[in-house]
């Protein structure tokens, strides 16, 4: 039976001009939680106050069984030495060079593998006498990307870790994450505008927009069984009169030379309309047609 | 707290090299220019103390590395704690290199064998020890309050928003008592227990004097700088990072 190492239900925190509103998340031993939205829809908010590093307005969350607000006080800081995170850009003092970060990293966690970390930071190719200053965005990141691998984590939190990463260093970190998720008990939520790193490693994908939670799908369901029919304007009328999708379910984007429209099952659609082309769903597309879709 | 103390230590390494040097660069030009070594160990206490508070308070926000540090296995309470040891830890070596300086002059005068007045002043004289002792302690409380004012201002505020109101925070603490107190005219001998303070100033010239005024003064500081940790623990617990 799968564990739950991160649970969030009716998560909620006010600021001015943002709420977060009541997010429920679960992220399960084994799973790789893909968590998409726009620019400012929360999900940096909610990372922050899964790990407890704000006090929320209501709602409860966990991380490894830990409530978050426990995480950053002494009866639950021990937790996060099973944690991994990685923010969107390189966290910390610029002055520091990269064999300094291990130094801190081997004081601030006991299960810390420092021949791990050297190991890594060779592969990455990242010099142990740079600066944290001295490092592209790219190389800082797998800077903190091998900080979080060294130290014998459970769960991963990573916040547009592969943002800045070159495709064949993207390449090189997805593999380390399925790697990762593969061993028993471990589990990584992953936020990231890259939704084609998604694609290739999510079992789940969670939007959030405004706040909210959108949408929590198995990935699959997204990319295997969705699709996306190019049609004209006659066409969509054809597809609500078939009753195949409730009309008030039938979610469509005009552009300018059609209109889009989401088909939950692709295989039975191309059946039902041979005539129609219809796409495999990507995730963006799934993100537009879901925030920007209008439903008949 | 030791881990959060051991990444303070490591983060702050670097200037405090920096800091060791011009330390002892410092020192050496105080004992030359006051023409004794007596306030050597106590200027660098005192400057130890204030600029291990205020630089590691500027490293927090470098990088958001006072956000991202939270998320290492380390409590709130392990961060202050941590900070104050470090800033203490910082202070005493500013004290330890100051003494250095004033050993280093002292024995570059004699073995250059530099006569007159200036001669005099660095011979080595254990009559000098006394005083020197009591000026480091007073000075290390001097440094203790001020790190004790400002610290838990950088936990509740962050370093950017506490520098912008720190100038204003020391005039309301340090400077305009004295001034209403001078205007007041109590200043001129009109204190209740002015007494006091002259017989305790007379008594700091004898031994046993000198070494009660040392004792109290690190026993004073230790006291501050527990108030002021208790302070930052309550602020730092609130504070949305």
């Amino acid at each position: 039976m799968s564990s739950t190492l991160i649970e969030a239900s009716g998560l909620t925190k006010h600021y001015d001009g943002f709420s977060l509103q009541g997010v429920d998340l679960t992220v399960n031993e084994g799973e790789v939680v893909g968590f998409v939205g726009q620019n400012g829809a929360g999900k940096s908010t909610t990372i922050k106050a899964l790990l407890g590093l704000f006090p929320t307005d209501g709602g409860t969350s966990s991380v490894l069984g830990c409530p978050s607000e426990e995480l950053s006080r002494t009866s639950g800081a021990a937790t996060k030495e099973q944690v991994g995170v990685v923010f969107d850009a390189i966290s910390l003092p610029e002055h520091l060079k990269v064999a300094d970060v291990s130094r801190i990293y081997a004081r601030a966690y006991a299960t810390w593998d420092a021949h791990r970390f050297q190991r890594m930071t060779t592969e990455f190719g990242l010099d142990a006498k740079k600066t944290v200053k001295e490092l592209s965005r790219g190389m800082g990141m797998k800077l903190s990307l091998a900080c979080a691998f060294a130290h014998d984590a459970r769960l991963l939190i990573l916040d547009e870790a592969t943002a800045g990463l070159d495709p064949m260093a993207r390449d090189e970190v997805l593999d380390r994450l399925r790697d990762f998720v593969a061993e028993p008990g471990h589990a990584i939520l992953m936020s990231s505008h890259i939704t084609s790193d998604l694609e290739r490693i999510a079992d789940r994908i969670v939007c959030i927009d405004a706040g909210s939670i959108i949408f929590d799908l198995p990935k699959d369901v997204i990319t295997d069984e969705m699709g996306i029919a190019r049609c004209r304007v006659a066409d969509l009328e054809k597809i609500a009169d078939a009753g195949m999708v409730p009309e008030h379910e039938l979610r469509y984007l005009r552009h300018d030379y059609g209109i889009d429209v989401l088909v939950p099952d692709r295989y039975d659609f191309a059946r039902r309309f041979p005539e129609i082309p219809c796409d495999r769903m990507t995730i963006d597309d799934y993100m537009t047609l879901t925030l920007k879709g209008g439903v008949r | 707290m030791k881990r959060a103390y051991l990444i303070e230590m490591t983060v702050f390494r670097d200037y405090a090299r920096q800091l060791v040097g011009l330390g002892l660069l410092v020192s050496l030009c105080i004992g030359l220019g006051m023409q004794t070594p007596l306030a050597m160990p106590a200027t660098l206490t005192c400057m130890f103390f204030m600029m291990s508070a205020m630089g590691l308070a500027a490293y927090d926000q470098l990088n958001h590395w006072e956000l991202f540090r939270l998320t290492l296995p380390l409590s709130r309470r392990d961060v202050v704690l941590g900070r104050y040891a470090a800033i203490v830890t910082f202070g005493l070596l500013g004290m330890a290199v100051g003494l250095v300086g004033a050993l280093i002059s002292i024995g570059a005068v004699s073995a250059l064998g530099i006569g007159g007045e200036v001669g005099e002043a660095f011979a080595l004289d254990a009559d000098l020890l006394g005083p020197m002792a009591f000026v480091t302690s007073f000075t290390l409380l001097i440094g203790s309050v001020v790190a004790s004012v400002v610290t838990p201002l950088y936990f509740r505020l962050g370093q950017t928003r506490a520098t912008q109101i720190l100038p204003t925070v020391i005039v309301l603490l340090f400077v305009v008592p004295v001034v209403i107190l001078g205007n007041s005219g109590m200043l001129d001998g009109g204190i209740p227990g002015m007494e006091l303070v002259s017989a305790a100033l007379e008594a700091l010239e004898t031994p046993a004097g000198m070494a009660c005024g040392v004792t109290a003064c690190v026993a004073f500081s230790a006291v501050v700088l527990a108030i002021s940790a208790a302070v930052s623990l309550k602020l730092y617990e609130r504070r949305e990072l």
